[in-house]
């Protein structure tokens, strides 16, 4: 017992490190180590994941909540959109066979990639626009000298929309979605990217929350393998939260970019050949 | 002060406390779960494990209640299932916390978004019932 309980939790370490480490979160990492090389069917790493996510968000938000990064507002309207896509996307998890999740992970990886690369959104909005004036959306920030500057808040409704696509990613594939999340805040909403950054890691918890209840009614949530992988993830993300300011950010977006494509790759074949 | 100032401040407070209070419990639970699993039943664990590898692993959904028994009467299956249950309510308890405040403050957009939210995750235990 002690030998597969020790090689999932290193896993699990490994995935929620590397995940920190680029932005993009354990559970686009933990999912593919568990299938490819723990041999773990498709179901239950998602399962198994979609718990960790939660565990990771929580841990992560504390202090971003605490520091006021987070846009608690925006946080709890983007909510309704992002537990609906989930509910939807960890209903669909159960219909859908092993090799098409498989084929729809590998291109969602191919998506993170791609977002990498992806520059941030324009400059801020001093002003929301009158629907998000109404909901009172717009906060404050702290710019690179260290003064408090007010922001405004646009484009709700595309934002919504991407955010039930989110929802629909999280629960079908055992991820955050934090790259979509971060995009509809940043470049659509205008948020700050820190603030958006921050949103989203809050928002990941309820809509992975969302997905991790459907499949833990279901049953289908191995506790043999999402304990050691909802630890290990944990511990993984924290220490590579503590170690990235101190990394070349730069150099390792690129490796993470290599490393997503050949992955993605892997996974892609491996659905191939089941369908 | 005006409301939402006052609104945030609670919410700055205590929804990391929330937050973190749950995640432990959790962690802990899951930590002396395994410890326990490795101690009484490391043959289960181990046999469950192959099972779930061969996709063959098929288990009832148990209730809160059920899973509380079965921890208590030392149970490693329970106990582990348990712990991860205690996590995935961190959005659970947090969502639940912000709704009674938006009520208190009166705040009605907000208490329909986070009563929406409350549902569907509480509708989440149901739809994976039935799917």
């Amino acid at each position: 017992m002690l030998t597969i309980v020790a090689a999932l939790f290193t896993l699990a370490v490994g995935a929620g490190f590397v995940g920190a480490l680029s932005g993009l979160g354990g559970g686009v990492f933990i999912v593919p180590a568990l299938v490819l090389l723990a041999h773990i069917p498709m179901n239950v790493a998602v399962g198994a994941s979609l718990i960790s996510v939660v565990a990771t968000s929580a841990g992560a938000s504390v202090a971003f909540v605490r520091d006021g990064w987070t846009n608690l507002r925006v946080a709890m309207i983007l909510e309704c959109a992002t537990v609906t896509g989930a509910l939807t996307g960890a209903y669909l998890a159960g219909v859908f066979s092993a090799p098409v999740l498989e084929m729809l992970f590998a291109l969602m990886m191919l998506q993170s990639a791609y977002f990498s690369l992806r520059g941030h959104g324009e400059s801020l909005v001093s002003k929301s626009d009158p629907l998000c004036e109404r909901l009172q959306l717009g906060g404050t920030t702290t710019d690179e000298h260290g003064r408090t500057v007010g922001y405004g808040v646009t484009h709700l409704p595309i934002g919504a929309v991407l955010m039930v696509v989110a929802g629909v990613m999280s629960g079908l594939l055992g991820i955050g979605a934090g790259a979509v999340k971060v995009t509809a805040m940043d470049y659509f909403m205008r948020l700050p990217l820190k603030v958006s950054s921050a949103t989203s890691n809050f928002m990941i918890g309820v809509t992975a929350g969302a997905g991790a209840l459907v499949f833990l009614s279901r049953g289908d949530v191995a506790a043999t393998v999402a304990a050691p992988v909802a630890l290990g993830v944990t511990a993984g993300a924290l220490t590579g939260s503590r170690m990235l300011p101190h990394l070349p950010s730069e150099a390792l977006r690129k490796l993470f970019v290599v490393l997503l494509i050949l992955i993605a790759i892997e996974m892609g074949w491996r659905a191939y050949s089941g369908l | 002060m005006d409301a939402k100032a006052d609104e945030e401040k609670i919410l700055r407070t205590w929804t990391p406390f929330l937050l973190r209070t749950i995640l432990i419990a959790a962690t802990l639970i899951l930590i002396f779960g395994l410890i326990y699993t490795g101690i009484r039943e490391p043959a289960y664990y181990v046999s469950r494990y192959r099972l779930v590898q061969g996709g063959t692993a098929t288990r009832p959904a148990e209730d809160f209640i059920e899973l509380v028994n079965g921890s208590l009467s030392g149970d490693a299956h329970s106990m582990l299932t348990l712990g991860l249950l205690v996590l995935t309510l961190v959005p659970l308890g947090r969502v639940a916390f912000t709704l009674i405040l938006f009520i208190r403050e009166r705040d009605v957009v907000y208490i329909a978004a986070t009563a929406y939210v409350l549902t569907a995750l509480i509708a989440g235990m149901m739809l994976g019932r039935i799917g």
